[in-house]
């Protein structure tokens, strides 16, 4: 089994996508975000130049500037303005999703040994690269179910894109380059419209807990 | 000749490498805090002025006091023996895994009981602390050399560490997390920062500090080398883990190895002495949350070496 | 924000468009280059018109305008003369496109003429919206209805994906117009559970763009006729995976149980207008998109396992939505249940491979509960009051309205002589013939218990001593558009019954 530069780096920024689960300091979790996208891009680099695909390379420049320098500056600046450093306690306490997370990194191996896609471009069965991202999928879905802070669950739903952007790159070689930009740019916005609404939130609520945002009921 | 010269190498090593380590973590320390401080030296000067000394033993102690430093540093030894923390030393028997986790575990048994049995609080405060640390701290080292021994098919750690093995590909990783496991996980086995500032003076945050209190003169002064010592062990075993790691790229022969080994435990402590000056210390209730991130990594270890061991079995 | 500044950045597309419009031969890419101009044309006028009032009767009249336009574009499709209207190999127009895109512009051209007066009367209430939130609602309404439009354009799974996420994204604002504390929880709660919906619908488009790498095309396939051609040859499994994260992700958006729980909120928490614009066109967007997925795995092997699936799904949706209903507190949130009942019947037109009966359902619900929102609306704003215990004696203080109410009421839960009976009872035939006995059963009482339920808390709207709190409004005006929806609704039931046994659809 072929293991390439790039599946090295996708099974690294999967494990940043664990340790980050365990911490909960906001600024921890948006470093380790940062570290993250920032490997995801040496990935698509790598990706491009081992396949020869140029188009990827502006992919990786688009993720580069979007998510690898907007995007955690625009949430460093929510968490300076809003005021926040920790996350007010979890449903369940970070280490332990941490730890569970390293077990869904485990189920995502076998899930990756299962699903059997070569694909055209990068040859034999790639299942690293296909356990880096259903693993990333997983963390960040433990760490929207789990987390109380608003901004918390905002870096989880990014983790979660990278996951099926990175399940695209490997699985099927990536979305042609249009649409790959018109799916950046909608999480751009739907990234921007959370931090306007975080905003509102702390005005109104004098938090982002979004525990305690219990007030509509059936 | 070769293995009279290279006993007598070693023995050196165990002796002068330990106050060398711990010279270029105060120096560097000092350096990086804009002082002079003292020379690389110190150390050595401080431990023969201390066997000069005279000895101040409270009346309460008992003879576990009193032979606990003693006990501390043969077991100790036991362990510079038997492990192989670096890479030209002789073979003497008995290097099992477990055995160095139990002799590990023994040593902070014994200081346990004498940190207990001065009768002073802050010993007794100490004690449980460290106690309570261990205890989360022994899985995290234990599972992490436990995956280098399923990668080396034997807990035996002579066997685990021969640089002479074939590494294949899907080892390094392995190698990788179970260095960075027990490197967290050395930092509170040795109580370095962030887990524990070995320059406080506030007795009620010491862990290590404190359970040592109570020792004065020659006892201080072999408290002090089997502490220096057991850095030294713990640092070699982690650059050991790093040069498998990079051995899958680099081929060494002996002497390159020996001399790798002895630079690399003098680049751990620059490491440490990075650390020390960048982070703080940990509140309390934190620690085990630093802990978890070297369960984790000593989780990925083993995760690697089982997955490894799938694909070598299968023949993918 | 610096007026002048929002202008021009708005004005730069206006001034492409209208070169595009100028410049192109076509009648029909001046049309739509028009249709596409509108919404800029609100947004500029939203924001440099002073008066509200005057942006309200500018926003009706371009809407009705932009549904005219639409019409004569797509007239084609009807008169026979094409048989597709062709954008680009990922862009064009079919009939039963061209239906929802009409019905979509009427819902909009309603809700934003009733709007108009909506807005009107919230300005002279206790705590008025801020002009600028009113201004961003226009604005964001009219962008929200091109994305829609554009849903219905695409052929090809990616790019419908990008226009579902769009529409959730311009439709956030609207939720969040009165910036109280609830509308901040309805609308966190909406834009992360949706997001989290669409993230796994587009896992599942990757799924399908996979199993056509693997099955046929080289270079992997999005586009839904190319889809369709190949998809005996497609891989199952990964086809499989594809259609249930699909169905999930574009589930969430339409409020399938179990992942409806953000749709009560959004929807109740929602102005009027835009109430009516979520429930009466997003949610057939999102079952468009289930659609489209649905038909290509019609065609292919595992179609049965699927039908099954989607229509189980439709059918425990309806029944929990039929249980929630029984306790309701407030009257939009009632009628939002009523909501995802309706997707649940419309999942199992959908799972029976039904496009016309699923067409004919979405009509109907859309027309009734447009109908009821922008009812529902106008007591809200007449009681001050949200709950329904405060709300009473409506025949006796508003007589129109509780006529009207009564009659929306009965169309949206399926009673004769209304459209959507004869829909619901053609899907029920249809999941008979396709020997679906149980879940008919289960729709059967589901939507009987809602009717009996909606009925009962209708009543208690509508029966006893005339309400002192009550400051019935306009009668005239206020119900001319829910009137023309509930006549239109009639004449459906009425009518599209003897079109249907002389077998035109």
């Amino acid at each position: 089994m072929l293991v390439t530069v790039y599946e090295v780096i996708g099974i690294m920024s999967a494990v940043v996508a664990v340790l980050m689960l365990g911490s909960r300091n906001v600024q921890i979790q948006l470093s380790m975000y940062a570290i993250q996208i920032w490997l995801i891009v040496a990935e698509t680099a790598f990706f491009a130049w081992q396949y020869k695909q140029p188009h990827f390379y502006i992919i990786a420049l688009t993720l580069l500037l979007q998510r690898a320098i907007l995007v955690p500056l625009f949430l460093h600046g929510i968490a300076r303005r809003l005021n926040v450093t920790r996350d007010p306690g979890m449903i369940v306490p970070a280490p332990l999703t941490m730890h569970l997370s390293v077990l869904l990194f485990g189920l995502s191996f076998f899930v990756g040994q299962h699903l059997p896609m070569p694909s055209a471009v990068s040859g034999p069965i790639v299942i690293a690269s296909a356990t880096g991202s259903i693993s990333h999928l997983f963390s960040g879905l433990v760490m929207m179910l789990t987390r109380r802070l608003a901004l918390s669950q905002i870096v989880g739903f990014l983790t979660l894109e990278n996951g099926v952007y990175l399940f695209a790159l490997s699985q099927t070689d990536g979305l042609p380059l249009l649409m790959e930009m018109a799916v950046f740019i909608d999480i751009l916005g739907a990234v921007m419209i959370a931090g306007v609404l975080m905003f509102s939130i702390k005005k109104s609520f004098e938090h982002i807990d979004v525990s305690r945002l219990k007030e509509l009921k059936h | 000749m070769m293995a009279v010269g290279v006993y007598v190498l070693f023995f050196a090593c165990v002796l002068l490498l330990p106050p060398c380590v711990i010279g270029v973590i105060r120096k560097g320390k000092a350096l990086m805090q804009g002082r002079v401080g003292a020379p690389l030296s110190q150390p050595f000067f401080d431990l023969f002025k201390l066997l000069g000394k005279d000895q101040t033993v409270s009346q309460t102690t008992t003879w576990i006091f009193r032979s606990s430093c003693a006990m501390n540093l043969a077991t100790t030894l036991i362990i510079a023996g038997i492990v192989p923390w670096l890479s030209f030393k002789p073979i003497f028997p008995g290097d099992d895994l477990f055995l160095l986790l139990y002799l590990l575990a023994l040593c902070r048994f014994m200081t346990i009981l004498s940190a207990l049995d001065s009768g002073s609080p802050f010993g007794a405060f100490a004690a449980s602390r460290e106690a309570f640390l261990s205890m989360l701290v022994e899985p995290a080292m234990f599972i992490s050399l436990g995956a280098l021994a399923l990668i080396a098919h034997s807990t035996s750690l002579h066997v685990v560490f021969d640089l002479s093995l074939p590494c294949s590909t899907y080892d390094v990783p392995v190698w990788l997390a179970a260095a960075a496991a027990l490197f967290l996980g050395s930092i509170v086995d040795l109580s370095r920062m962030p887990i524990d500032d070995p320059t406080t003076h506030l007795e009620l945050t010491m862990v290590h500090e404190a359970m040592i209190i109570e020792n004065s003169g020659k006892n201080l002064a072999l408290v002090e080398f089997t502490h220096f010592l057991r850095m030294a062990v713990v640092y070699g075993l982690i650059s050991q883990c790093m040069m498998h790691a990079v051995g899958r790229l680099v081929e060494f022969n002996q002497l390159t190895a020996a001399i790798v080994s002895v630079v690399s435990i003098l680049g751990m402590a620059v490491l440490t002495v990075w650390i020390e000056s960048v982070f703080v210390k940990l509140r309390w209730r934190s620690t085990p949350e630093f802990i978890a991130y070297a369960m984790t990594m000593s989780f990925f270890a083993t995760g690697g070496a089982l997955i490894g061991d799938m694909y070598a079995r299968h023949g993918l | 924000m610096n007026k002048q500044l929002l202008a021009s950045v708005i004005l730069v597309p206006f001034a492409v468009a209208a070169a595009m419009i100028a410049l192109n031969q076509t009648l029909n890419m001046q049309l739509l280059a028009s249709v596409i101009l509108i919404p800029f044309a609100v947004a500029s006028a939203a924001f440099l018109l002073e008066d509200l009032k005057q942006i309200g009767r500018v926003v009706a009249f371009l809407s009705w305008m932009q549904l005219g336009l639409i019409a004569l574009i797509v007239y084609p499709l009807f008169a026979g003369q094409t048989e597709r209207l062709w954008l680009s190999a990922d862009f064009y127009l079919t009939r039963m496109d061209a239906c929802f895109v009409l019905l979509t512009g009427v819902v909009a051209s309603c809700a934003l003429t009733h709007g108009h007066l909506f807005y009107q009367r919230e300005m002279l209430a206790e705590r008025p919206p801020t002009e600028k939130s009113v201004r961003f609602n226009y604005m964001f309404a009219m962008f929200f209805v091109l994305a829609m439009y554009a849903v219905y354009l695409c052929k090809n799974l990616g790019w419908l994906w990008i226009c579902v996420e769009f529409t959730t994204l311009l439709s956030a604002p609207l939720v969040f117009f009165s910036r109280t504390k609830h509308a901040l929880e309805a609308t966190w709660k909406y834009l992360i559970i949706c997001s989290v919906g669409i993230s796994f619908a587009l896992l599942g488009t990757l799924f399908i763009f996979a199993s056509g790498q693997h099955g046929a095309v080289s270079g992997g396939t999005l586009r839904i006729d190319e889809l369709i051609a190949i998809a005996p040859k497609l891989d199952p499994r990964l086809l499989r995976f594809g259609f249930i994260f699909c169905l999930l992700g574009y589930g969430t958006k339409a409020g399938m149980f179990p992942l409806h729980s953000w749709l009560p909120d959004a929807h109740s928490e929602a102005p009027a207008p835009s109430s009516a614009l979520l429930s009466g066109s997003l949610l057939n967007c999102a079952l468009f998109s289930i659609w489209r997925i649905s038909e290509v795995v019609a065609a292919s092997q595992t179609s049965t396992l699927m039908s099954n699936v989607t229509v189980w799904l439709g059918t425990i949706t309806v029944l929990a939505a039929s249980l929630f209903l029984i306790r309701q507190y407030s009257l939009k949130r009632l009628f939002a249940y009523s909501s995802i009942e309706n997707v649940g019947v419309m999942l199992v037109a959908i799972g029976l491979n039904a496009g016309w009966l699923f067409f004919l359902q979405a009509v109907n619900h859309s027309i009734a509960k447009v109908s009821l929102f922008l009812l529902s609306g106008n007591i809200v704003q007449a009681t001050g009051k949200k709950n329904l215990p405060q709300q009473t004696g409506l025949m006796a203080s508003a007589p129109v309205w509780a006529v009207l109410m009564t009659m929306s009421a009965f169309a949206g839960t399926g009673a004769p002589p209304f459209g959507t009976f004869l829909s619901e009872w053609l899907i029920l035939m249809k999941a008979m013939d396709q020997h679906y006995y149980v879940n008919v059963a289960l729709v059967i009482i589901g939507l009987s218990l809602s009717f009996i339920v909606v009925c009962k808390h209708i009543g208690k709207i509508i029966l006893g001593a005339p309400n002192p709190n009550l400051q019935y409004f306009r009668p005239l005006a206020s119900s001319a558009i829910p009137a023309l929806l509930v006549i239109s609704s009639l004449c459906l039931g009425l009518f599209s019954g003897a079109a249907l046994w002389s077998g035109t659809l």
